[in-house]
């Protein structure tokens, strides 16, 4: 393999970058800026060199180091593992990262801590790609865990707004919790295979599928727990709609386009450690998710929010590809929604900005006019999201559609068409609200359009939406996840129709719900002045604005038990262990004391009769035995 | 005369003169200590690197020198020092913390002459214990080092509880030397006695050689576990330290719970394993469960603490859990990861009782409920925190984190502790992230109350350098594990091979013998995988290898 220093300086310059900014250039905006930029593009430009001289797979696929070296059997690389699934994940994480870099320095233009957010996403960007390029579990945790807290650092950016700052450790904590699954999947792995490196645990459990024996159902799903976590599926899904409050561009980089997505990057990385009853879960979990979140986003009136619910709908797709044991699908859609996701969020910000930072969709309406740029390019992401054919939304979600069909799980298949509704449904409702109708509110009439440095990723990111199915991103995770399959299809209008000859039933009833999604918006929104929903569905739509009411049942039921334990612990710890421990010391001593005082009567004969037995006891000591 | 004899004479010696030295000169007594503490924190640096490249003698340790004219031959006790792998990261450690301590006493305004000698004599007292090669000095330089403790405590403690607080460290502290004295002083007395002898590396080899009855282990082994366990806030002994540590002036909780705290662990992987291993085997569960009190229930009582300093006082006294579990285990990645977290957590208690130090000294509290927003008033010292927070819930990156997971590794091979790990997971991921966040949001976060607009960051680069240097030494072996971890393990992984019982002993040998492999835990199968490809390697793992 050539030029194998390539993958350590696309993973450290922009640690590098977040280090030199934190250390020296706080005060100066730019050169922050300039630093941060430049590491990320300059990692995607040397992520497309490593791919033109080596191809996406190197005859060599790992790069490693000792980490940690303790006996024989506790042995921790810190390595590359080079692939067609880490080097497509490497392009598409430092090219969106680079649009989103550059579109940040128009949306934080005017925020005092520009050089810290700058240093922030950095820090997120190098995390990211450690993940990515990983070729073990415990690097792979570490980094996941590095990806948590930069999270943490930028939802927490403006940490003086107190939602902020509780959003903040909201996901951190949510994270953890599926960590904790995450760490103990890793050690039971460890303990019954005796490594940690994939391509050691591939090779032992390709040999002999029942290697990891009674716990490989357990061990499997207690991985998944990790990515449940940070991919907020269902039940951890909460903190990833709290996470709106860190700055759009975040939102659109970790909260929609990669950190969200590395949940399901690590189960296609793994996908050999499960087996049949924990694939079965995860997709049941994948399409519970998809399904929940899609019926929330259709009664939330926060921009920000229906796309984050709409991203959890959107991974639950993924997810429930990987329980189908689908993991090009599931990949394929990861790419394609990276790039649609991530447009229609900077979108979303560059309307927030035109609406001076007001959220509420129904405060907007007719901004089709006065911020063209951005209105076309969030109408195609929207119509990549929903699905129509031939943008890149249709070809990643037609294949998971046909994944369903295909593994005969009927009842996925359908929940998966009633989600395509849906999502067309709600993003369609968004649209008008937003872009047409009339507009609502002093600053919709007043709203201008973003400088050209945040329109330019936009109009980039619209064109990759377009062209994103056809551009071989199938291919090449099939040569990864399915050598021996060599039906492609060749040329771009064989690629374009081939869903319809493959898999006829799932294209066109896609298509079918597509439509029928965009009827159903525009009959009930395309001149609302107000949501018509909430009087037709009563409770059901209350429930939907509430988010089912989890956030409320965890709080009443999960963090009040332990705020509860935590209380009797500390209550004991007060009473009774300090309180017997010291009582029972001062007491203990107090009562020597007062019997000890009985002795010192002051009678000269009561001492000599003392004095006497003291004598006594000793000589039985000295003579006596 | 050795590097490591200077360090640990440095500091005395600077005692000595500062003693000398007029009331008045305040200054003199500051510079003085801050000076001599760098230079020991500058010479151990440089053992510590020059450490691989050293001369061993016949027990393996290096840089050893007898001070003659400390110790009495006559009585047999002389004061020989030495570092091995275990301690020569400990001894780093302490000199550093040393030297951050002194920086930190900024806040110190009275009596400074008894202060600064009090700390310079505290600090020579941990490096001598932590260095000694002799039974009786080892024991008698964790004495010199904790008295001044409670003097500072009671001094120029803070709070109204600070004579309570010094009230209760001292009884706590003085019951559990003494009943570590008692075991002590037993296993001196169960050598032959014209075989008797202080000398550490003696007294090993004589105990390997003529293992000591079961029952005199028995004895010996409890006095020991919990004498050294209430010096090291093993629960249910641990409620001394949040409140000694609330009430300690600054320096004084950086040395103590970073560096004095740990000769309590140190004794265990020092004297107890390798002397008595039955009694090692037969106590580690009772030692493990115990443990599960610091690691659950500590971080239970921490996630209700509403000052600070007491928060962060259960939080360490949680993270002793993992030193504890990892000596538990009796493996040679556990006891690895065991010191591994006693280096990582001096620094990181040193780091965190020194930041929580300068926001007292600006704001004259630490109860939570007060504080808030001190973020944007205090960029530095805010991010400090941060960074501490996260160290403290195991975020790699920070030693913290290396440690914490080689632990759970190593105690994971065994499969009796299984569950006990998976209750520490919960407490390091999940209690450990609850408290430490729900802190830095409660003073860092959210709106800056109006009565702190007035309080300023560190100023210029002497109040920032100990606090960059602390968190430099933690990333520094986050990064890079293998700096201490390379040194650890050969000496690890002879006492773990001394505290196996003669009989699994034995069993090993004979396996090597055979070249066969015994399937003994759920790590088997890995074992007799390698062993077709290294005939070498055919350990199993919960015997580790020869």
């Amino acid at each position: 393999m050539k030029l194998e220093a390539l993958p350590w300086l696309i993973l450290f310059l922009p640690l590098l970058a977040a280090t030199v900014i934190t250390l020296f250039t706080q005060k100066n905006r730019s050169v922050s800026a300039g630093l941060s930029i430049g590491a990320v593009v300059i990692a995607f430009l040397l992520s497309v060199l490593f791919v033109k001289v080596n191809g996406f797979a190197p005859e060599q696929r790992e790069l490693a180091v000792n980490w940690l070296s303790i006996g024989d059997t506790f042995q921790i690389d810190f390595g590359f593992r080079l692939d067609p699934l880490s080097l497509g994940m490497i392009l598409m994480v430092t090219g969106v990262a680079s649009l989103i870099h550059i579109y940040s320095v128009g949306y934080m233009h005017d925020d005092p801590s520009f050089s810290r957010f700058f240093a922030c996403l950095s820090l997120f960007t190098f995390s990211m790609l450690g993940i990515v390029l990983s070729n073990n579990f415990l690097q792979t945790f570490i980094f996941w865990e590095l990806v948590g807290v930069s999270s943490y650092l930028l939802i927490g950016f403006w940490y003086e707004k107190p939602s902020a700052a509780d959003a903040a450790k909201k996901a951190f904590i949510t994270n953890r919790l599926g960590d904790f699954g995450f760490i103990l999947g890793i050690l039971i792995v460890w303990a019954t295979l005796g490594s940690l490196n994939f391509e050691v645990l591939q090779s032992k459990a390709g040999v002999n599928a029942e290697a990891l024996g009674a716990m490989a159902t357990i061990g499997g799903l207690l991985i998944f727990c990790g990515a449940v976590g940070k991919s907020a599926q269902f039940p951890l899904h909460v903190w990833l709609p709290d996470a709106m409050e860190g700055p759009t561009p975040v939102s659109a980089l970790i909260h929609a386009a990669t950190m969200v997505a590395a949940g399901v990057y690590m189960l296609c990385r793994v996908f050999f450690i499960l087996n049949a009853p924990a694939l079965e879960v995860i997709s049941y979990i994948g399409g519970f998710t998809a399904l929940m979140a899609a019926l929330i986003a259709v009664q939330q009136n926060d921009i920000k929010r229906i796309l984050a619910y709409s991203t959890l709908s959107q991974l639950g797709y993924m997810v429930m590809a990987v329980g189908l044991a689908g993991q090009t699908a599931a990949m394929f859609h990861l790419m394609t929604h990276a790039f649609f996701k991530a447009l229609l969020f900077l979108g979303s910000g560059s309307v927030i900005l035109a609406m001076h930072h007001e959220q509420d969709i129904w405060h907007m309406g007719a901004l089709r006019k006065k911020t063209p740029v951005t209105y076309w390019t969030f109408l195609v992401g929207t119509l990549a999201l929903a699905g129509l054919w031939p943008l890149s939304g249709f070809f990643s979600k037609d294949s998971i559609l046909a994944l369903a069909q295909h593994k005969h799980n009927y009842l996925l298949f359908g929940v998966a068409l009633f989600v395509a509704f849906l999502t067309t449904f709600y993003m369609f409702r968004l649209v008008f609200v937003v872009f047409f109708s009339s507009a609502k509110s002093k600053h919709a009439e007043h709203a201008h359009e973003s400088p050209g440095v945040m329109t330019w990723p936009l109009r980039i990111l619209a064109v990759l939406s377009v062209i994103g199915g056809v551009i071989g991103i199938e291919a090449l995770f099939n040569r990864q996840f399915a050598p021996e399959q060599t039906e492609h299809a060749h040329g771009i209008v064989a690629q374009l129709i081939y869903p319809f000859q493959h898999a006829p039933v799932a294209a066109i009833s896609g298509l079918i719900v597509f439509a029928l999604g965009l009827v159903a918006a525009y009959a009930l929104y395309a001149k609302a002045t107000k949501d018509p929903l909430p009087e037709k569905l009563g409770a059901l739509s209350r429930a939907m604005r509430n988010r089912f009411y989890f956030d409320e049942l965890y709080e009443a039921t999960v963090i009040r038990l332990h705020d509860l334990i935590a209380a009797i612990a500390g209550w004991f710890d007060r009473w009774i262990i300090e309180g017997f421990a010291i009582g029972l010391v001062r007491g203990g001593t107090d009562f020597a004391g007062r019997a000890l005082r009985l002795v010192q009567t002051g009678n000269l004969q009561t001492y000599a009769l003392l004095f006497v037995l003291g004598v006594a006891v000793l000589l039985y000591f000295a003579l006596g035995r | 005369m050795t590097t490591l004899s200077y360090i640990f004479l440095l500091p005395l010696i600077a005692a000595f003169v500062l003693a000398l030295v007029p009331r008045n000169f305040a200054v003199i007594m500051r510079l003085g200590a801050v000076i001599a503490t760098f230079i020991t924190a500058i010479l151990a640096v440089k053992m510590f690197w020059g450490f691989d490249s050293a001369v061993a003698d016949a027990n393996g340790y290096k840089f050893v020198s007898t001070i003659p004219w400390l110790g009495a031959e006559s009585l047999g006790l002389a004061c020989k020092l030495g570092v091995d792998g275990i301690n020569v990261g400990l001894v780093l450690m302490g000199a550093i913390v040393a030297f951050a301590a002194a920086c930190c006493s900024w806040e110190i305004k009275s009596r400074e002459k008894e202060f600064y000698i009090l700390l310079l004599v505290m600090t020579g007292g941990i490096l001598g214990a932590f260095a000694s090669l002799d039974l009786f000095f080892f024991y008698f330089f964790h004495e010199l080092a904790l008295v001044p403790t409670f003097i500072m405590i009671g001094l120029w403690g803070r709070g109204e509880k600070k004579n309570y607080a010094a009230f209760q460290i001292t009884l706590y502290l003085s019951a559990g030397a003494l009943i570590a004295l008692i075991g002590l002083i037993a296993l001196y007395l169960a050598v032959p006695v014209e075989l008797r002898t202080f000398d550490i590396p003696t007294l090993t080899n004589y105990f390997l050689n003529n293992p000591m009855a079961a029952a005199t282990q028995n004895f010996i082994f409890p006095l020991l576990l919990f004498g050294f366990g209430i010096l090291v806030s093993l629960w249910p002994f641990h409620t001394w330290a949040p409140i000694g540590y609330g009430s300690a002036p600054t320096a004084t909780a950086m040395l103590h719970a970073g560096v004095l705290k740990k000769f309590g662990l140190y004794g265990l992987i020092r004297v107890a394993l390798p002397m008595m291993p039955e009694a090692a085997q037969s106590w580690m569960h009772v030692l493990a469960w115990l443990c599960v009190g610091n690691l659950l229930y500590c971080g239970w009582v921490a996630m209700q603490q509403k000052n600070f300093n007491w928060l962060v006082g259960y939080s360490s006294v949680a993270h002793m859990g993992f030193i504890f579990l990892g000596i538990a285990s009796l493996t040679l990645v556990g006891v690895t990861g065991a010191v591994l977290v006693m280096v990582a957590h001096g620094f990181l208690a040193a780091l965190t009782f020194g930041l929580s130090g300068y926001i007292y000294q600006q704001t004259g509290t630490l109860e939570m409920k007060d504080l808030g927003g001190l973020l944007r008033k205090l960029p530095f010292i805010g991010t400090a925190l941060i960074m501490a927070a996260f160290a403290g819930c195991g975020l790699p990156g920070f030693a913290n984190f290396a440690g914490e997971v080689t632990v759970f590794f190593g105690v994971w091979q065994e499969p009796s502790l299984r569950l006990i790990v998976v209750l520490a997971c919960w407490g390091a991921l999940i209690i450990g992230a609850v408290y430490m966040l729900r802190a830095v949001r409660n003073v860092l976060h959210a709106d800056l109350p109006e009565k702190w607009a007035n309080v300023s960051d560190a100023p210029h680069i002497w109040r920032k350098l100990p606090f960059i240097i602390l968190i430099f030494s933690l990333v520094l072996f986050g990064f890079l594990p293998r700096l201490l971890t390379d040194k650890i393990t050969p000496v690890a992984s002879t006492i773990v091979q001394m505290a196996r019982p003669v009989a699994a002993r034995e069993a090993a040998v004979a396996n090597e013998v055979l070249g066969l492999a015994t399937p003994a835990s759920g790590q088997a199968a890995t074992a007799s995988d390698e062993a077709a490809a290294q005939p070498k390697a055919d350990t199993p793992a919960t015997t580790d290898n020869q």
